[in-house]
């Protein structure tokens, strides 16, 4: 806790030096110069939160700061000596200085004492916070805004970018893709200025115009395909997700975009447009974790509703007022619940999943095409997998007859393991049964619980498709199988693992099935089954209780890719019986090994081959199906049947998908429960400790001239709403412009865009974002109108190179006296890429797709419960806005994205390695490189002919000399490695290009 | 990443001064807000640890099976739970309404070590260390489901967000190596389909510049994502077209003079280095026999918890600063004595191997070892308490933590729980005073540890008093 020394005067306050000012300087702005530093030094004990203030002073009114605080005040205007705050924040003394010294906030530097003292003696004018009053405009263009502000810093605006620069940057702006050669064939070098007007309004035309501007809103809306936490369960908003594109695509005006978002449900005849909608603040996460207090999560829902509004629309950090007053803006904590109750009768229980309602059961029209597509691709499959078969299907009596002449009549496709080595990890002894074929017996007596370890060295190369394990029943003292008083036996788990010779590592072999001959049900209901074998859970295992077993049980387990040994190896087969039930480990087991595929390691019992091996002369049998196992066998043999039947098991499997995505979707959407809930304030934020409770109200601080509600009724979403996009509501338009600008700029106006509060960075030219508001809305919040007046700038069309006294002068380009220059986001390298290469599908709209993603991933963030299946086909090849997101497991092949989770409108733009494994490795980058480097092939035949022919679809530029010779050396170097391949140094050099600064970066 | 201090260097060595700071700047994420701050003073004082290795447990470990003994429980088996004692305790929705009945521990507990201190036969190895141990039994956190007291036990705060504490270590105090990065998260390897996902804002930056996130190492092919090259193509001819690439990265530099470049040029050059330095982490064949023996079965396959202590400790010999592991599944609200078990059976050789082997190679002096997870687990039985099948909820109220090595007081048990192992009756150590005394032990005072953003001094420790629980310190 900061202890707050007692605000009580201070006599013959020793005052510190202050820096003489040698040039005459303006008078302090209150908003730009003082309130910053009182904001940041004094409202944490002295601000709006009553809870927390100190001395009953508070600094951020004019009347707080001017009080009499009995015979004094802490600002006295035009009187410094007599100003306590004076004093106090030049004292030297611990116990009365200011900031205190156990606050641990800096000390007022000599300049901002200067602000202080300056604005005391001019009589300490006070101004609301610039963002809390209305924007105005003035003057004929933000160039004449910015032009003016530039030159009284001696300074103008840089060059224009050349052509090719411009149309590049417009095109990734507007699009979010590079622009094609031929545009820039078009342009030439010095477009006109209808020539740029065109071009513009051909990109801002484009229908995927609104899917960039859609990966804008998606991010701040925390949009994502899955539920988020412990369940992570799917949803399907993704219809919404369609609905944005079109709404910016359709141009709809801004403020009947977020009418619909907030409140479409309440609109007079809601369509179901209107109530798809407000899907936005349906797409926080939803908690389904076992033993959660559905109230708790719904009361979080809320909030998160809350805050985001705050976030996208006001710019305020509104959930800073959840648990006590706002420290820095006017923003109480009971005009925080005030806020929250819009949102607090929304007909929702809280739980998550298939609970998740209040739906909106919809079909989508963008899902039609997408199931054509996997109708297609799948035929496609089955030929492919049909020719495969067609092939083996000739070759059937030349492995039959392969077949008949190795396995001769003693065939047998199991082979017991008799172990070099065997052991119990606790201690037991086990030892081979002599009049048992390869059985292993323990014979130390019972543990209660017990692992057995049988090490076997296979000198021989050999291959492994299937293990198999018996329990012997025990005949002699003590019924049935095991230690266990009722004789039963529970295996918990089977592992096979390999060490190859000299190694110390061990490898695991991992199984896919498991089938057993007999499954009972144990005094514990988990174990039974002989699936609870395959998964690292001791609690459920494989027992035989219940079931009357004449022979061994047996169980045969299948690896989910067959072994194939060189001879050498030491295979460790450890057999587990970690179960709650003591001494439930078998007397006598037997493992054997098979190389036989298919139904051999899928069933108990012959395997086709044995029985194939035990017809020998009468065909009777082949009646029997025998044909028709043998014929699947020498299919599973095949490895291109095996890669053509898996390939069309997934194509199959992305047709219902598609099915299923064509039909009824539910989407989470608001409604309004019958009763309204009554909302309290939370006490300390705590979800259970209802406080005051409190009515619907507007934000006071922004002014409540809202549209009044019909018939003294209470206030709904809709005033809230329509609220928002009120021109008097000072804040809306100002935060959304400088959303849009810093898309464009890689920065806003505004530094911090979420947070346009006394302690957000205050812009350095408020008329030029007061201007675009204010025209912004004047336009009846046209999002075109706004793009089109910024892109067409001059601010905008400036080069972005910079001489070196410039950017040591303003190295983040706070000035604007140059262009933009910065990474592009990741999912635009992705798309760009992907359109480099030629491979890019435009398809608009319809359900996600999973790009390549390495293997593993989901996998280990849920301990396999979720396997991430990349997509085959053409969809994969989709732009990134279409790429299935998962909250807890977010596109690997993405860096510096939004996480999805909770609302973000910060770019982030971070430099780190992993970014440039991403963009050297990932196979979808991998195969950009190739395909693009095919485009060249044929063009020319000379090397640098090629290398220039990609830098133009890359950069959009031709190489200069020198950058043409540095390629050619790489490729030759390429071609020496790749022994003559041109077309791998080609795709070397389009995979450098590809990673160029240039080629990533905004320009 | 840890290219910061080792771009820092590198970048200082080839530019002007005047461009240094600038060139910092974009390294550290050129976020709003991400001005750095007083980071020119840490550490505040001399540091007792340099490195850190946090074993952490996810879903709360018995207490009551492993750490802190309630011989009295027996004779009160299957009574019900004093409402004294229970005071009001939520339970999750699990447990909600039924009758909460005392279930003594299914483990057996003696005196161990020359220190005495009292641990369970189900964790012999490290009982076997007990002399090197600090066993706190007075924690307590404020959260009772796993999200929200992982995310806590983490970073202090239960929303997800606030960057963890290794980012912040990271943070504040950068690499001491050129290769790795200065904060990995290491995850154990399992087939389990259910329970607690291991999110990854566990280990992620939150506020801080990303290069900050740990970076999880995986049990694959490829350890870190992307790390491998494509087929057909070699190390050789990557350092050619590496070379070929900042050439033309550097003539592009030499029109925009945008220093954002050279830091790319950087970042290749690292992340080639790290295709080396990572392999050479993992591949562990150059490990004797003697290893393997020393940490168990399990450290012979690559994914497990032990195999993850072998590379925590190469780590730490590399210099990484901050090792995190995490192992899943010690949720046993059902089975005690074969779910716990199991668990114990995962962690307990490698958690102590790991311990002995930092201490034979002189390593514990300077690298602080924290063993625990979330929260603890409550007294009463989850289920038939008289059958095997029984198991226990969360509990918040009091949980125990393990911490060895650097400035850390061995051989010591610190504060106490009342007779039912239900509220902390001594010493309590809630898990910001865990933090600050983490970040103490590293020379940081956490008060003076802060990062703006949204307008606040955000610290690790949030608004609410911390201590530093000097106690069980050296």
């Amino acid at each position: 806790m900061i202890i707050v020394a007692h605000w009580i005067p201070v006599l013959g306050a020793c005052v510190l030096a202050v820096a003489p000012q040698v040039e005459k300087r303006q008078a302090p702005d209150f908003n730009l110069d003082v309130r910053p530093i009182l904001a940041d030094r004094c409202f944490a004990c002295h601000g709006p939160d009553g809870g927390s203030r100190a001395a009953d002073l508070r600094l951020d009114t004019r009347d707080g700061a001017l009080a009499d605080l009995g015979g004094y005040a802490a600002v006295a205007p035009g009187d410094l000596d007599a100003s306590e705050l004076w004093a106090r924040v030049t004292s030297e003394f611990d116990f009365e200085q200011m900031p205190p010294p156990d606050s641990h906030k800096a000390s007022l530097s000599p300049a901002e004492l200067d602000v202080l003292k300056r604005w005391i003696e001019e009589g300490a004018p006070w101004s609301r916070h610039w963002a809390f009053e209305p924007p105005s405009k003035s003057g004929s263009s933000i160039d004449e805004l910015l032009g003016r502000r530039l030159a009284e810093i001696d300074l103008g605006f840089s060059a224009p970018a050349p052509a090719h620069t411009l149309a590049r940057r417009l095109s990734f702006d507007l699009t979010g893709l590079p622009p094609s050669q031929d545009v820039i064939a078009h342009l030439g070098d010095s477009p006109t200025d209808d020539q740029w007007s065109a071009y513009v309004d051909r990109l801002l035309a484009s229908p995927q115009y609104g899917e960039r501007m859609a990966m804008w809103w998606l991010d701040g809306a925390r949009y994502a395909d899955t539920d988020g936490f412990q369940q992570d369960e799917l949803r399907t908003n993704w219809p919404w997700r369609d609905w944005v594109v079109d709404a910016f695509n359709s141009g709809m005006p801004f403020d009947e975009f977020t009418v619909a978002q907030i409140a479409g449900d309440l609109l007079p005849d809601a369509t179901e447009k209107q109530i798809l909608a407000t899907c936005f603040q349906r797409n926080h996460m939803h908690n389904g974790e076992g033993g959660r207090d559905p109230e708790e999560s719904r009361v979080d829902y809320v909030r998160d509703r809350t805050n985001t509004m705050g976030t996208v629309w006001l710019g305020l950090t509104l959930e800073c007022a959840q648990c006590h007053d706002h420290k820095f803006d006017p923003v109480s904590q009971r005009d925080y619940y005030s806020l929250s109750a819009f949102f607090d009768s929304i007909d929702e229980s809280g739980r998550a999943g298939g609970g998740a309602g209040p739906f909106l059961k919809v079909t989508s029209e963008q899902a039609q095409p997408h199931v054509a597509l996997a109708e297609s691709e799948l035929a496609a499959a089955d030929v492919k997998l049909q020719e495969v078969e067609s092939a083996r299907r000739l070759d059937f009596r030349t492995w039959l007859a392969e077949q008949v002449k190795a396995k001769g009549a003693g065939y047998s496709a199991w082979s017991p393991v008799f172990p070099d080595r065997a052991y119990g990890a606790e201690g037991s002894e086990l030892a081979l049964l002599e009049s048992h074929d390869g059985f292993v017996e323990c014979t130390s007596g019972g543990q209660p619980q017990e692992d057995y370890l049988l090490e076997v060295n296979v000198p021989e190369p050999r291959q492994i498709t299937g293990l198999r394990v018996e329990v012997l029943k025990h005949d002699g003292p003590g019924a049935g199988f095991s230690f266990a008083e009722d004789g039963e036996f529970i295996m918990s788990g089977v592992k096979l693992r390999v060490r190859k010779p000299g190694d110390h590592a061990l490898k695991d072999a991992e199984f896919s099935a498991i089938v057993a001959s007999v499954e009972g049900q144990g005094v514990d209901e988990q174990n039974g089954p002989a699936s609870g074998i395959l998964g690292d859970d001791p609690r459920r295992g494989w027992t035989t209780l219940g079931k009357d077993v004449a022979e061994s049980p047996t169980a045969v387990l299948e690896l989910r890719e067959a072994l194939l040994l060189a001879g050498g190896e030491t295979l460790v087969i450890e057999l587990q019986h970690r179960s709650t039930v003591p001494f439930s480990h078998p007397r006598a087991v037997r493992v054997s090994l098979t190389g036989e595929r298919g139904k051999a390691v899928r069933a108990v019992g012959t395997t086709p081959l044995e029985r194939l091996a035990q017809l020998r002369g009468g065909a009777s049998e082949w009646k029997e199906g025998l044909r028709e196992d043998l014929t699947a066998l020498s299919m599973e043999e095949d490895i291109d049947w095996r890669q053509a039947s898996a390939e069309r098991t997934q194509f199959a499997r992305q047709l219902e998908s598609a099915k299923r995505a064509s039909g009824e979707l539910a989407v989470t959407v608001l409604k309004e429960r019958g009763e309204r809930r009554v909302t309290s304030v939370l006490e300390r934020g705590v979800w259970d400790q209802k406080g005051e409770t409190v009515e619907r109200a507007l934000l006071a601080a922004l002014g409540s001239d809202a549209p009044a509600p019909p018939d003294e009724a209470e206030l709904s979403r809709l005033e809230l709403a329509r609220w928002l996009v009120s021109p008097q509501q000072p804040l809306t338009a100002r935060v959304i412009v400088n959303q849009v600008w810093q898309q464009f700029f890689g920065r806003g106006l505004v530094t911090t865009p979420g947070d346009f509060g006394l302690q957000g960075a205050r812009p350095r030219y408020p008329e030029v974002l007061d201007w675009l508001a204010v025209d912004f809305v004047e336009h009846d919040w046209n999002l075109r109108h706004l793009v089109r007046t910024i892109v067409t700038s001059r601010v905008y069309a400036q080069s972005s190179r910079a001489d070196r006294a410039l950017v040591e002068r303003d190295p983040k380009n706070e000035l604007l006296a140059r262009g933009a220059r910065f990474r592009l986001p990741s999912w635009m390298i992705r798309d760009a890429a992907l359109h480099s290469g030629g491979l890019l599908v435009q398809t608009i709209g319809g359900p996600p797709m999973f790009p390549h993603q390495p293997p593993g991933v989901w996998e280990d963030v849920f301990n396999g419960r979720f396997r991430y299946e990349p997509t085959l086909g053409q969809s994969r090849l989709r732009r990134t806005l279409y790429a299935f997101w998962r909250r807890n497991a977010a596109p690997t092949y993405l860096f510096d994205s939004a996480d999805r989770r909770t609302c973000s409108v910060d770019l982030k733009n971070t430099n780190t390695p992993l970014q440039a494994l991403t963009l050297l490795n990932d196979a979808t980058y991998v195969e950009a490189a190739e395909a693009l480097a095919r485009r060249a092939t044929g063009k020319y035949l000379a090397a640098p002919g090629r290398i220039q022919y990609l830098a133009r679809i890359v950069l959009s530029r031709s190489l200069s000399t020198s950058e043409l010779a540095t390629c050619e050396r790489l490729h030759r170097e390429a071609l020496a490695e790749f022994e003559g391949d041109s077309l791998r140094a080609d795709a070397l050099i389009a995979c450098t290009l590809l990673n160029l600064d240039e080629a990533i970066t905004h320009e | 990443m840890n290219s910061e201090s080792l771009s820092r260097r590198a970048f200082l060595g080839r530019s002007s001064m005047a461009l240094g700071a600038m060139a910092l700047d974009v390294l550290h994420g050129r976020q709003a807000g991400a001005a750095p701050q007083d980071r020119a003073t840490l550490p505040h004082f001399a540091p007792k640890a340099k490195r850190v290795i946090f074993l952490t447990q996810s879903g709360g470990p018995s207490q009551l099976e492993l750490f802190d003994p309630k011989p009295g429980l027996v004779d009160l088996a299957g009574s019900a739970l004093p409402e004294s004692v229970r005071g009001g305790q939520r339970v999750t929705g699990m447990t909600a309404g039924k009758p909460q009945l005392v279930l003594p521990a299914a483990s057996k507990f003696r005196p161990r070590g020359e220190c005495g201190m009292e641990l369970s036969d189900w964790i012999p190895h490290l009982a076997g260390i007990a002399d090197d141990l600090c066993l706190v039994r007075s924690m307590t956190t404020d959260e009772i489901n796993h999200a929200p007291a992982m995310t806590k036990f983490l970073t202090g705060n239960q929303l997800p967000g606030r960057p963890s504490l290794g980012s912040w270590i990271s943070y504040g105090l950068g690499s001491e190596n050129r290769d790795l990065p200065d904060y990995v998260a290491l995850l154990s390897k399992m087939k389990r389909g259910s329970d607690q996902p291991l999110y990854d804002h566990y280990w992620g930056s939150g506020f801080l510049p990303s290069v900050h996130q740990g970076v999880k190492l995986r049990a694959a092919a490829e350890p870190v994502l992307y790390l491998q090259n494509p087929k057909g193509m070699t190390r050789l001819l990557r350092r050619k077209q590496l070379d070929g690439l900042a050439e033309l990265n550097r003539q592009r530099q030499a029109e925009t003079n945008d220093p954002e470049t050279l830091t790319r040029i950087e970042q290749y050059e690292m992340a080639f280095r790290m295709q080396a330095s990572v392999p050479d982490l993992t591949d562990t064949a150059d490990e004797p026999e003697s290893t393997y023996e020393l940490y168990g079965p399990d450290s012979r396959r690559p994914g497990t918890y032990a195999s993850n202590c072998v590379l925590a400790r190469r780590m730490i010999e590399r210099g990484v600063r901050f090792v995190q592991l995490f192992h899943p599944d010690w949720d046993h609200h059902s089975r005690l004595t074969s779910w716990c078990t199991q668990r114990c059976r995962d962690t307990d050789q490698p958690s102590a191997a790991l311990i002995k082997d930092l201490k034979a190679r002189g390593l514990l002096e300077d690298t602080l070892v924290v063993w625990g997870g979330e929260f603890g687990r409550s007294v009463a039985g989850q289920g038939n308490w008289q059958s095997p099948e029984v198991g226990r909820d969360h509990h918040p109220r009091c949980f125990s933590v393990l911490l060895a090595g650097a400035g850390i007081r061995p051989g010591t048990v610190f504060g106490a729980t009342d007779d039912f192992s239900f509220n902390v009756t001594e010493n309590p150590v809630h898990v910001r005073d865990l933090h600050a005394t983490i970040l103490h032990l590293l020379g940081i005072e956490h008060e003076r540890f802060t990062y703006r953003s949204q307008g606040l001094d955000m610290r690790l420790t949030g608004v609410e008093e911390a201590r530093v629980v000097h106690e069980i310190l050296s």
